[in-house]
């Protein structure tokens, strides 16, 4: 735990010391600018090649979710559909249950994730403190549980007995705490330093309001980070609907809505048969997956700039 | 954690002073972390003492598991003698160690080449669209990309088939059903190489911009080219940080990602694509074993422990670091 803990601290300050500074990387860039060899030649068309490999699934399935589904059927639409039509769209958006889906996993999106980060955050905070009594025995009590578990039915059990089983606070409560997390938040708060802490102390500040006011808005990155995850893994679970709930309207998850679509064609649109007669189950379920990882695309370009700083470098050990 | 700044540090001086005394601050600390002691307790303590389940005896008469725990008679280790007897359950461990063997030998060193190609990028604008791009893929989720692949994969209307053919495989009238036992592995390891790289690299590449450049001129002064550069400063730098990944990955060579499997399998590749994960959500979910699937997943547990410690014992005589201390 100590040695997890220190390394995560010195290369979350690595990598904080990398992200303020950003000539400095522009500068060993510039000096490495040389002329372009075969290899280079080579390697950037080869990254290029995987790229192109890594999104075309995406693009194959919204070409097809533009797809007229009879003509679809045929085979052959690889680069752009033959028959345009919004037909597939019309069907999917009409689908009430689809919605339904939509606001319970923006809901368990909003509400989980954040109150996950500010309830880990704050054991994190307590983790961090050297003084913390019987901080031994707490890191070892917390480290314990990433390695050692259960298994899926004690813990089915448990959800069972809290009275948690297809209730939506299954997403919330149950996630409101992670070990990890609460390792890169705490590694975060290591780097922080020390004096501020005295100085706050002698103004008379108590520790939760350290936590807040001084320990919160100095570690926004490592927090954003953290969101981030919680977000996504919000957003795209599916497992939680599957085996916690019985995915009445309640609780349905957009992704346990859309492994219906795809999979059963599980979808009753409202509009009429001459947009119906232009769809299939399959290009419809196309424009289900568009519809779904929409969100994900429109902020994708906001978030992106995190990850290649590199500010997760601290994060992603364990 | 780092003893001389701990003695020079006035907080910590005072609170040796009062070593007995716990003030105000003392108590908020110890509650916050209470707290989150408190969450685990239920979550995974509890549950973590429900592996008696394991020795208690599995009976059809008992459907709820409450009444498992309370009436069932105990069974010894019959729970586990039933599996190790079983032919399916050894099937699905060489399942899971079989795919996971291959995908340390093919999954895990990729991100690490990924991260190094991509540092060898000149143009810090071409790097970063390259990044960006391929770490898209690791935030969808398995249901969207297993509904991608379903839809890339599919004989009629698919992409794959087709390029197969193009490279002199199958022909036109019979296509290749991907989603069939014999072609199943392969179709995993792709498919979680085109989601996984982007975001695998993003940890080593990290690790690689924050080697010292004054290593890679002086060996540009020695006369070394850049391959020599990648494979004698690159790769040794960035070994503690590949160490600790392996060991990780080491440690999970029994556990896979739940829904990975789940939405990919079909009754045509079960016999290869059933691993323990969804062996025991099989087993524990729709035929209600509780007993001897928490059985099974206390054999799972131990054996990721005993993994993690054995190759975390090695790694420190080897490398002389492990994950802890």
């Amino acid at each position: 735990m100590e040695e997890v803990m220190k390394s995560s601290v010195a290369e979350l300050e690595q990598s904080q010391t990398q992200l303020a500074p950003e000539q400095n990387g522009g500068k060993k860039k510039r000096s490495k600018l040389k002329a372009m060899t075969w290899f280079d030649y080579v390697n950037y068309t080869f990254l290029l090649i995987c790229v192109l490999f890594m999104l075309y699934p995406f693009y194959f399935v919204l070409i097809g979710s533009f797809s007229e589904g009879q003509d679809y059927m045929g085979g052959g639409v690889w680069l752009l559909p033959r028959i345009w039509t919004v037909a597939n769209y019309q069907v999917i958006v009409s689908d009430n249950l689809l919605w339904v889906a939509y606001k319970n996993t923006t809901i368990r999106t909003l509400v989980g994730s954040t109150l996950s980060l500010s309830f880990t955050s704050i054991v994190a905070y307590a983790m961090s403190r050297r003084e913390l009594k019987f901080r031994g025995v707490f890191q070892i009590l917390n480290l314990i549980t990433m390695f050692f578990g259960g298994g899926l039915i004690p813990y089915f059990a448990m959800i069972n007995l809290l009275g948690l089983y297809d209730s939506f606070l299954v997403y919330i409560i149950p996630a409101m705490y992670s070990v990890y997390n609460m390792i890169v938040i705490s590694g975060g708060f290591g780097s922080i330093s020390e004096e501020l802490h005295d100085s706050a102390v002698i103004d008379g500040a108590g520790e939760i309001r350290i936590w807040w006011q001084i320990y919160l808005p100095l570690s926004k990155a490592v927090h954003a980070t953290v969101l981030l995850w919680l977000a996504v893994g919000n957003w795209n679970a599916y497992y939680s609907t599957m085996i916690y709930t019985q995915g009445g309207d309640h609780v349905i998850t957009l992704q346990y809505y859309l492994m219906n679509v795809i999979n059963k064609a599980a979808y009753s649109p409202e509009v009429g048969g001459e947009i119906l007669e232009q769809v299939t189950p399959r290009t419809v379920s196309y424009a289900a997956i568009v519809v779904a990882i929409l969100p994900i695309l429109f902020v994708y370009p906001f978030l992106s700039r995190y990850f290649v700083k590199g500010v997760f470098v601290g994060a992603l050990k364990g | 954690m780092g003893e001389n700044i701990t003695l020079e540090h006035p907080i910590v001086k005072k609170n040796k002073r009062k070593f007995k005394k716990w003030t105000g601050r003392d108590i908020t600390l110890f509650t916050l972390a209470c707290m989150g002691i408190a969450f685990l307790l239920v979550f995974s303590y509890i549950p973590m003492a429900g592996i008696f389940l394991a020795f208690k005896e599995d009976d059809s008469r008992y459907f709820n598991i409450f009444d498992v725990i309370e009436f069932a008679p105990w069974a010894g280790f019959g729970n586990f003698e039933e599996f190790f007897n079983d032919q399916k359950f050894w099937s699905v461990v060489s399942n899971t160690l079989g795919l996971n063997l291959l995908m340390l030998l093919i999954n895990f060193p990729a991100p690490i080449i990924f991260a190094i190609l991509l540092n060898e990028i000149m143009h810090s604008k071409y790097k970063r669209f390259v990044q960006t791009l391929s770490i898209f893929p690791h935030f969808i989720s398995w249901v969207v990309f297993g509904g991608i692949v379903l839809a890339l994969t599919d004989m009629t209307t698919g992409v794959v088939n087709p390029i197969i053919y193009f490279f002199g495989w199958g022909s036109r009238d019979n296509p290749i059903n991907l989603l069939t036992a014999d072609y199943f592995w392969g179709l995993l390891i792709v498919i979680s190489m085109l989601k996984g790289v982007g975001w695998g690299s993003v940890i080593y590449l990290a690790a690689i911009t924050s080697i010292d450049s004054q290593l890679y001129e002086a060996a540009q002064l020695d006369g070394a080219n850049r391959f020599r550069c990648m494979l004698h400063i690159t790769l040794p730098s960035i070994a503690p940080t590949i160490t600790v990944f392996l060991l990780l990955n080491i440690s999970n060579l029994l556990s896979n990602n739940f829904e990975q499997f789940y939405v990919l399998q079909n009754p045509a590749n079960i016999k290869k694509s059933e691993v323990l994960a969804t062996y025991i959500y099989q087993m524990g979910m729709i035929s209600r074993k509780y007993s001897y699937t928490t059985a099974m997943g206390l054999f799972e547990s131990c054996i990721g422990v005993i993994l993690m410690l054995t190759a975390n014992y090695i790694s420190k005589k080897v490398a002389g670091r492990g994950l802890f201390g």
